[in-house]
């Protein structure tokens, strides 16, 4: 008898010291206290305690908005809480005098547009400081990018098919990092599409395109030698040919600026690239549209292809006869 | 026995002790049932608060755009009608978009309006004005004509000028007032412009000035400045000139331009002069206001658009098969 009586007094006096280690266990590990009600009763040690808690709350919360924002800079996939599909602008760019210029102009653009995540990728074996904090000061969403296309297959004095047409591995690498950075399965609804830097884009464009839900088409101005490329579009509101001159039986006789494809087109169908080497001229964006999609999945947008709202524009090389062979400008201003 | 009070006595003293332990601890963690709450909705709290950051920038963005009492800036573009037309009006519009307190005057070289520009002005959201001019035909640049052959734009923005005058001098009250600050700036439409040129410029006595960039057959020209004011110019082209500095370069108060009403472009001066030509009216070098960190930052560009190749609608026109000229571009 003895012992059972020392062994539930042992029970009785272990249980209530194994609970409350139990608990304050679990209190140390949860470092996010809520806010307290203000109508809580109680001793007023403890109101001022969690006058206290409530501020570390706010603190840490700002910290977690902060470092969610760095870590989407730098590729990471931005939260997804709006009803509206999120358009990946790619836009590969490279370094010469005007693109500082070109960029500045197309982020004043792009700022108008809701829910865009822009992907900057830079022909260049570094990401430079220049677009950096260009991108860092529009305040927006993007991913910073680069990937260099290899100096020998750059020279134009390689036969046509030797060379990569400009921005394919820039494209490319863009493509890639959708593909790592987003779940096909996280229900995630986007629109994939290429801006070169130097065209022009009206923004009912941009919300032309949110509602892709495989590829869509549109005209673009001033390419193949015409006012306007465009789809041929039949009475059933399908696609079943091209209006161009340039080679019309080119499986998608149509240019960089004037399509964009559904996300989850992309994410399902992992090796669709654009090709790098052995393609015709013209034939780059057939080489990524054919892995995806049949011309009549193609969806046609702008009042079925009548209008334009996006121009293939070029801009002229600057002739800097005299800066001379030193530079007659002071190097250190970033123009 | 001994033992037995003994224990009995610790064992009820432990007993007390760890009962009041736990009941302080459970005082303490009297709200855990909402802290777990709060932990399956921390992802949620994180949207909700980045949505709310967005939409309180959203509101100070537009509350900015609503802001009265900057002074404002009058854009005065001259425009002609030619192929890309429409494309950099589309985008120099999105930059103008983002700038608070702006009006733009578009004056196109034209005997009327036309209706690209009215519906595409009418649509674009910002505060305009309409005008137009037409070039007389002996200072029209003709077709393969290089650019640099005469000065562009002169009338257009002589008449850009004529309605600012115009309209100065009715004004009354209030408006008077805000217009005593307002500033006059001279775009074309196929430069590019920064946000921040605005703000620069926002802020002008009598004439301001900053370094241009891509112009002259430079990367950029820009006004030297010492000890805060301009001594000289920096320019690869004719630095002799009494304004060796582009169109884009400079901004005027609006109170110099109707204080010196003779002061206008001449549509005859010398290629490069136009802007001289102007300037002179108003301002010795010596009082120009130097903006841009004192004209060391590169805040626009004089960029140029390429003329696209037609040759295919060309040909296609020839045969009566070009492309339908319904669809605006």
């Amino acid at each position: 008898m003895p012992k059972r009586k020392d062994f539930l007094a042992l029970v009785l006096i272990v249980l209530p010291w194994t609970l409350l280690i139990t608990f304050w266990h679990q209190r140390a590990g949860n470092p996010l206290l809520p806010v307290l009600k203000v109508n809580r009763t109680g001793a007023s040690k403890s109101h001022q305690r969690s006058f206290r808690l409530h501020e570390s709350c706010i603190i840490k919360n700002k910290h977690i908005t902060e470092v969610t924002r760095i870590k989407y800079v730098h590729s990471h996939s931005p939260p997804w809480s709006d009803a509206l599909p999120t358009l990946h602008v790619i836009t590969p760019t490279y370094s010469r005098p005007v693109q500082k210029a070109e960029l500045t102009r197309l982020t004043n653009t792009l700022l108008h547009v809701p829910k865009l995540h822009w992907l900057v990728v830079e022909d260049a074996a570094q990401r430079t400081a220049m677009v950096s904090r260009l991108l860092e000061n529009t305040g927006m969403n993007y991913t910073h990018l680069n990937v260099e296309t290899p100096p020998n297959l750059k020279v134009l004095k390689k036969p046509r098919n030797a060379r990569i047409p400009r921005g394919t591995m820039q494209r490319n690498l863009a493509l890639r990092w959708l593909r790592e950075n987003i779940n096909s399965r996280s229900g995630h609804k986007g629109v994939v599409y290429f801006a070169d830097d130097d065209n022009t884009y009206s923004l009912e464009l941009f919300e032309e395109m949110r509602w892709t839900l495989k590829a869509s088409v549109w005209p673009v101005a001033f390419v193949g030698g015409l006012r306007y490329e465009s789809p041929k579009i039949n009475s059933q509101g399908k696609v079943f040919g091209w209006r161009t001159v340039f080679d019309p039986h080119r499986p998608f006789a149509i240019d960089m600026a004037g399509f964009a494809v559904n996300l989850q087109l992309i994410l399902s169908k992992p090796q669709a690239y654009f090709k790098l080497k052995g393609v015709k001229g013209g034939y780059q964006e057939s080489s990524l549209l054919q892995d995806l999609v049949t011309l009549s999945d193609l969806e046609p947008k702008a009042s079925n292809c009548t209008k334009v709202l996006v121009w293939h524009t070029r801009t002229e090389r600057p002739l800097l006869v005299n800066e001379g062979k030193k530079g007659f400008t002071n190097a250190s201003v970033e123009v | 026995m001994r033992m037995r009070l003994k224990l009995k006595t610790v064992f009820v003293m432990y007993f007390m002790v760890s009962l009041l332990g736990l009941i302080y601890a459970l005082m303490q963690l009297g709200q855990r049932c909402d802290c777990r709450d709060h932990d399956m909705s921390k992802d949620q709290q994180i949207s909700h608060l980045q949505t709310e950051l967005r939409k309180l920038q959203e509101h100070v963005k537009t509350s900015e755009l609503k802001k009265t009492d900057v002074p404002r800036i009058y854009v005065i573009t001259p425009t002609y009608a030619r192929l890309v037309q429409k494309a950099e009006l589309t985008r120099l519009s999105h930059t103008f978009l983002h700038v608070p307190q702006l009006h733009w005057i578009v004056v196109e070289d034209s005997p009327h309006p036309t209706s690209l520009v009215t519906d595409f002005l009418a649509a674009s959201g910002l505060t305009y004005t309409h005008l137009h001019k037409l070039t007389p035909k002996d200072r029209k640049l003709q077709e393969g004509d290089p650019s640099w052959l005469k000065p562009r734009g002169a009338e257009q923005r002589n008449e850009g000028l004529r309605w600012l005058r115009e309209m100065g001098a009715a004004a009354e009250g209030k408006e008077a007032a805000a217009l005593e600050e307002a500033v006059v700036y001279f775009a074309d439409d196929d430069n590019t412009y920064s946000l921040q040129l605005f703000e620069e410029m926002r802020y002008t006595y009598r004439v301001s000035v900053w370094p241009v960039g891509l112009v002259g057959g430079m990367k950029f020209e820009r006004p030297v400045v010492e000890d805060g004011k301009v001594v000289r110019f920096h320019t690869g082209w004719r630095p002799n000139r009494p304004f060796p500095i582009d169109m884009a370069g400079f901004a005027v108060s609006l109170r110099s331009v109707m204080t010196n009403p003779e002061a206008r472009f001449d549509g005859d001066a010398q290629m490069g002069f136009l802007e001289s030509s102007f300037l002179q009216h108003l301002v010795t070098m010596d009082d120009l206001e130097p903006k841009a960190d004192l004209c060391t930052k590169v805040l626009v560009w004089h960029t140029r658009t390429e003329k696209p190749k037609m040759k295919r609608e060309d040909a296609l026109q020839k045969q009566g098969l070009g492309s339908d000229p319904d669809v605006e571009v």
